[in-house]
């Protein structure tokens, strides 16, 4: 991870329209941004789709970076908000009785099921079973690498929240996969 | 199960692998993604015609719609203008829209599915949705959005207006479609658009 006087300047030339530099920004974190809206979807195809969204409210919020946390985090908490954004949109829309999309959705997911192991489909599909602000703590600090303080300025909340979501999360994975899984099914 | 078995398990998942060519154009999508978003935010031109007076007031709000017909070849089902369409059917447009009060831009089926495409404020004016269908001979998509939006179609930026009487006009920097002229052709395309708010429940 790049936390350095080079991505500082990214970002400054950044806010200046160079796309170049912003770029390079992309390049930098894009792995780490596909990594969380694929813990938080479950669905490959939209977690890209979510993953380019951050980079251009990103863009479009540059100016708000104050530099006082790290820029990661800054980009993970606009992920987050893009993923929660997106759950609520698909809720309502499933309320519409009307398939929107769904076999681009169904066929996504099977691609999605087909590039992993079973191990890793299994705590996938564990992971898709928590709520969403779960999943959310859980995410960062097990596979983006953040402490309790930090995840908590990523949600929003404090750092007793996020806590008490970890604790609550892992003792609901704990049970979903001591069972066994024999369809290794990821249900979003 | 242990924490410790726990930790194990979380740390052993992984996520799909990445497509080195999507890897690689990542960048590229994301300032493509970029440059529609600011589309979408510059001003709408001002249309005026004495029978579509109040349409120009509701070009405030700018859409751009991907709508490439082209890109679809091969993969849409063989379709004519008579098939009945989803799109077509006003009631469910109708409720459709009631349940997104002025964040409906447009609602576009095509081989991917059928898309709801909503403002992230409710920030659409109200007026009638609009039901257009191209066809080009082979493949047909349609969409329903609503007067003053833009549309995307063969590459050409278009603007659909209507008016209370059900007229409606496509009006492109090159040609101009009406459905209430003698030629429903527009190039190798055929096009049927109508005011769905006309239509009987």
């Amino acid at each position: 991870m790049v936390e350095s006087d080079d991505e500082q300047l990214w970002i400054i030339h950044s806010r200046k329209g160079d796309h170049a530099a912003f770029e390079k920004l992309i390049r930098t974190h894009q792995a780490m941004i596909h990594a969380l809206t694929f813990r938080l979807t479950g669905s490959t195809a939209d977690a890209q789709d979510l993953a380019q969204e951050t980079f251009v409210r990103a863009y479009q919020q540059l100016d708000s970076f104050r530099g006082t946390a790290k820029f990661s985090s800054w980009l993970y908490r606009i992920a987050v908000n893009t993923c929660l954004d997106w759950r609520r949109r698909e809720k309502r829309r499933a309320e519409l009785h009307v398939s929107w999309a769904t076999n681009a959705i169904v066929e996504a997911e099977a691609g999605a099921r087909d590039d992993l192991d079973e191990a890793s489909r299994e705590v996938q599909a564990a992971l898709m079973k928590l709520p969403e602000k779960q999943r959310a703590a859980i995410s960062l600090t097990a596979y983006g690498g953040k402490n309790h303080a930090e995840a908590a300025e990523i949600l929003d909340c404090s750092e007793t929240t996020i806590s008490w979501r970890i604790f609550s999360a892992r003792r609901k994975l704990k049970k979903l996969l001591s069972k066994k899984y024999s369809s290794g099914k990821v249900s979003p | 199960m242990k924490d410790s078995e726990l930790d194990k398990k979380l740390a052993a998942a992984r996520t799909p692998q990445l497509d080195a060519d999507y890897v690689e154009d990542f960048p590229r999508l994301v300032f493509s993604r970029l440059r529609t978003v600011r589309d979408e935010k510059i001003p709408a031109r001002h249309f005026w015609r004495p029978s579509f007076a109040w349409s120009a007031s509701l070009a405030l709000v700018f859409l751009f719609v991907g709508f490439g017909i082209g890109h679809w070849r091969g993969k849409t089902e063989m379709a004519q203008l008579s098939t009945p369409d989803i799109l077509a059917n006003a009631k469910l447009i109708n409720e459709t829209v009631a349940m997104f009060p002025n964040r409906v831009r447009a609602i576009i089926r095509n081989a991917n599915g059928t898309h709801l495409v909503l403002a992230d404020k409710p920030e659409v004016p109200n007026s009638p949705p609009i039901y257009v269908r191209i066809c080009d001979g082979k493949n047909c998509s349609s969409l329903v959005t609503f007067s003053g939006q833009e549309l995307e179609i063969a590459g050409q930026k278009i603007t659909v207006l209507a008016d209370a009487g059900g007229g409606i006009i496509l009006e492109g920097s090159q040609f101009v479609w009406s459905n209430t002229g003698k030629n429903s052709r527009w190039g190798n395309y055929q096009i049927e658009a109508k005011n769905l708010t006309l239509e009987k429940l």
